[in-house]
């Protein structure tokens, strides 16, 4: 008895020896619980308030000018023939009527025929505001009071990604289209058990990129003579502090990973020296300088899950003209994007799964405010602002399927959570823990 | 008149005898002094750091600190930016620190200060950024690591001083 209690003793640690090293910050042996259908996912929060009658329901100015003119802005998005009246929405030639330049389609198959669409579904819960749509649709919890300058009240995407799919700090990019609007907090929430020791690396290239006189040529240390020996003393600085039981929770990026981000910033100073970064076509907004910064972040880093947020259509509160173009601008980015990972980034061509929405809706109704045209301004706090729309393309995902409509919504904004934690491979993890709104249902389980 | 004076005496004896008692009894009562040192918890000097700093303070303090003048309000709110456009405020700090290095008016120690006494210039170095002595262990650590790198200059020091944990609290 004693040697089969032995033997059976040194089994068990032989076992515990060989598998630890695989164990995952999650306490898991193993990182998927579903089998993944995409090796990257690139979330698009096509933000700013997005009005359902210009966008999916292609009604130009019919619905919010009492206009009769139709017509599709978001061909690269979505199928449908462009407008032939009163063009104000694309660039201006010279000489030209202002606006009256529609924007080249980038790509020659629109999003929906590639993929699928959920043309209507509800921002459900809580006011239709920016942040508190941004939240919930990186954390699929309403958290009703969520509140600005407030890191998200549950766990993000990048949270659930990092702790359940092992992924490392580089793998997850927030990128953000400022800093205003507490847009940085959104890279991850303080909620136990998860925090920022799971959370993506965030970065507002306009920002960052338009610090030339304060970060551009900052020095580069040699890696061996100079940056070694200050990593040793930083480290013992740190641990002399540590000992005291300070509390220095970080990304956890690694010195590697930091020095790489660094390199990165370095590298994308010199190209955009040398006009080498991948801008959309026409990048005449922050939106599209967005897009063309958030594509060197993918070409550099390749990351397992990015969120791009996009922000100029908010200008509809003031201005409808203006907002007509953002949302062109936004399809015409959206577009150049997918065909970036498409043609571009050979590590994710193919592999990559985009999912698009936009944070909330607009109102019904249109406020005093006129434009140049004698537009009507639309703000958004109705319930025509819980209307929105979403759409996946890549690996697994139907192609030229329209699901839901008008009289007929399905989905809700809460569903991306498990939709890329399908695609991911941990659903059944972030559906576990129970800290998703209990409506939330991948997009998959709703096709 | 006997009576009077057997009357009068006595009380007066009386009263002498009572204020000797009472000041035998009170003005020479012996002091008793109890000596005792108050309870303090002992813990190192860098203890009490659990603020951190907002960004703003950091920046200040740490333009301070390397140019030796104060930053001007519409660098601070550059720089602030540039620290929140980039998530990982630590690389943030590195990249903001390391422009400075290259910037030919920051105010470092020269190497010849340093090689000739190295120990005041630790010393001095954690009084300028983390406003304390150091330990004897943190001496003896810089010491030999000063001793076993002699490439090390006081800008990687100062850089590492700067962009440590402990800078970040107060």
């Amino acid at each position: 008895m004693k040697r089969r209690s032995f033997i059976k003793k040194m089994a068990l640690a032989t076992g515990g020896v060989l598998a630890a090293p695989y164990i995952l910050p999650s306490g898991r042996l193993f990182a998927t619980t579903n089998p993944p259908l995409a090796e990257h996912v690139v979330l698009v929060l096509f933000a700013g308030g997005v009005r359902q009658q210009e966008s999916v329901q292609q009604r130009y100015l019919s619905d919010s000018q009492k206009l009769n003119i139709e017509g599709n802005i978001m061909y690269n998005m979505l199928e449908g023939d462009a407008p032939t009246l009163k063009v104000a929405y694309g660039t201006t030639l010279p000489g030209g009527q202002k606006g009256g330049q529609p924007i080249s389609k980038v790509l020659p198959t629109s999003l929906q025929k590639q993929g699928t669409l959920f043309k209507e579904l509800r921002f459900s819960k809580g006011s239709t505001g920016h942040y508190n749509g941004l939240a919930t649709a990186v954390s699929g919890n309403y958290s009703v009071t969520q509140g600005l300058k407030q890191r998200p009240l549950h766990p993000t995407i990048f949270e659930y990604a990092r702790r359940f799919g092992g992924l490392k700090a580089t793998d997850t990019w927030f990128v953000g289209n400022g800093i205003s609007g507490s847009i940085p907090l959104l890279n991850h929430s303080n909620y136990e058990g998860f925090g920022e020791r799971y959370g993506a690396n965030f970065i507002a290239p306009i920002v960052t990129f338009g610090a030339e006189k304060y970060i551009k040529g900052f020095k580069i240390y040699h890696p061996d003579d100079e940056l070694d020996p200050i990593h040793k003393m930083q480290t013992f600085l740190n641990q002399s502090f540590r000992l005291q039981g300070s509390h220095l929770e970080t990304l956890g990026n690694t010195e590697e990973e930091r020095e790489s981000i660094k390199d990165f910033i370095r590298k994308t100073f010199d190209r955009l020296d040398k006009q080498q970064i991948a801008f959309p076509p026409v990048t005449d907004n922050g939106d599209n300088i967005t897009i063309g910064f958030a594509t060197e972040v993918l070409k550099y880093f390749k990351p397992k899950l990015t969120v791009i947020n996009l922000n100029d259509v908010d200008v509809c509160h003031g201005n409808f003209t203006t907002y007509l173009g953002a949302l062109h601008r936004a399809d015409h980015g959206v577009g150049h994007l997918w065909d970036v990972i498409q043609t571009q980034i050979p590590e994710m061509s193919g592999k990559t799964a985009m999912l698009i929405i936009p944070e909330c809706g607009r109102n019904l109704d249109h406020n005093p405010i006129t434009d140049e045209n004698d537009w009507f301004a639309y703000d958004h706090s109705d319930q025509n602002s819980r209307r929105i729309f979403s759409m996946m393309v890549g690996p697994g995902i139907p192609s030229n399927l329209t699901i839901g409509s008008e009289g007929n919504p399905v989905g809700d904004s809460s569903d991306i959570i498990p939709t890329i934690a399908e695609l991911l491979g941990f659903k059944n993890d972030v559906l576990s823990q129970g800290l998703i709104d209990p409506v939330a249902k991948s997009f998959f389980d709703q096709i | 008149m006997n009576m009077l004076t057997f009357k009068v005496l006595p009380m007066k004896t009386f009263n002498i005898f009572f204020i000797i008692v009472l000041f035998v009894l009170v003005g020479c009562k012996d002091d008793k002094y109890i000596y005792e040192v108050n309870k303090v918890d002992i813990l190192p000097n860098n203890a009490d750091k659990n603020k951190e700093k907002t960004n703003e303070q950091y920046l200040n303090i740490v333009y301070a600190n390397l140019y030796q003048k104060a930053l001007s309000p519409d660098k601070l709110v550059d720089l602030s930016n540039v620290i929140q456009s980039i998530g990982d405020k630590q690389v943030a700090h590195e990249i903001i620190i390391s422009k400075m290095m290259n910037d030919p008016d920051i105010k470092l120690p020269p190497l010849s200060e340093m090689k000739a006494d190295p120990e005041k210039f630790i010393i001095n170095t954690y009084k300028r950024f983390f406003v304390r002595e150091p330990t004897q262990a943190e001496k003896a650590f810089f010491l030999n690591f000063i001793k076993s790198h002699p490439n090390i200059t006081p800008e990687h020091i100062y850089f590492a001083f700067a962009t440590s944990a402990e800078y970040d609290y107060y």
